[in-house]
């Protein structure tokens, strides 16, 4: 299997999952394929594409809700930031994604 | 269109999205409309050989309704491989679960390998393959 057409797989299923919540990829096109490799890597090893930012504890419930594209789980939090928290992800009107900065939950008040 | 490609299906039998199991020469192959453009697969899973058709298929990406490996059906190229087994939060009961690490254990040898595409056509509403 290879990296480059799984990233191709994942653009296409993560496309379609994110524009109807009203984020897109984000216009870095390093980043997202940074992220996405990323991703493909972990999808390899563990049979499933977790956030590649945030840690794996070995806890289904918890685990499951850093499946890439885990905009659900943390829509608050999210919506926020205009963007998910990798930056994989922006809001649909972001044209400039380096001005939105990484906020832990607690200071969006989300968590 | 050639000698060498065989009259598979009707075209109008295949809706975009959609994917038939066809036998052609003693061949099983799986027909895919992928948007109005046909594509033709050996039909059984590069990962544990389940009929193709009965998974599913979103763009030119095949998902087996077995494993959920995944393909392009374009190139036949394995996307992906297994995802792994949920058993619950439950505990199986002991020869179960030795059971099911038992075939844990095999499965991990088990390699996804690429599934062999063929050249379709349409014509005169049909589709046709060459074999």
């Amino acid at each position: 299997m290879n990296t480059e057409s799984r990233k191709q797989a994942l653009r296409h299923f993560f496309g379609n999952v994110v524009e109807p919540m009203g984020f897109k990829f984000t216009p870095d096109a390093d980043l997202a394929e940074f992220l996405l490799e990323q991703e493909v890597k972990l999808e390899a090893k563990h049979g499933i594409p977790f956030c590649p930012c945030q840690p794996i504890r070995r806890d289904r419930s918890r685990d499951m809700r850093i499946v890439c594209p885990c905009i659900p789980f943390h829509r608050e939090h999210f919506d926020a930031m205009k963007r998910c928290w990798c930056g994989l992800f922006v809001h649909l009107d972001v044209t400039d994604p380096d001005s939105l900065p990484q906020v832990p939950a607690k200071e969006v008040g989300s968590e | 269109v050639s000698d060498d490609f065989v009259q598979a299906i009707r075209a109008a039998e295949v809706t975009p999205g959609g994917m038939r199991a066809v036998e052609l020469k003693g061949r099983e192959l799986v027909i895919c409309n992928c948007g109005g453009s046909f594509y033709a697969i050996d039909r059984r899973c590069g990962h544990m050989n389940a009929p193709l058709e009965m998974g599913t298929l979103d763009g030119s990406i095949l998902t087996c309704a077995m494993h959920c490996a995944q393909f392009d059906v374009t190139t036949g190229e394995a996307l992906s491989g297994p995802v792994p087994p949920y058993l619950g939060n439950e505990i199986p009961p002991p020869r179960t679960g030795a059971f099911l690490k038992n075939v844990g254990v095999l499965m991990q040898h088990i390699r996804t390998e690429s599934i062999a595409t063929h050249k379709a056509e349409v014509e005169s509403d049909w589709v046709w393959v060459a074999l």
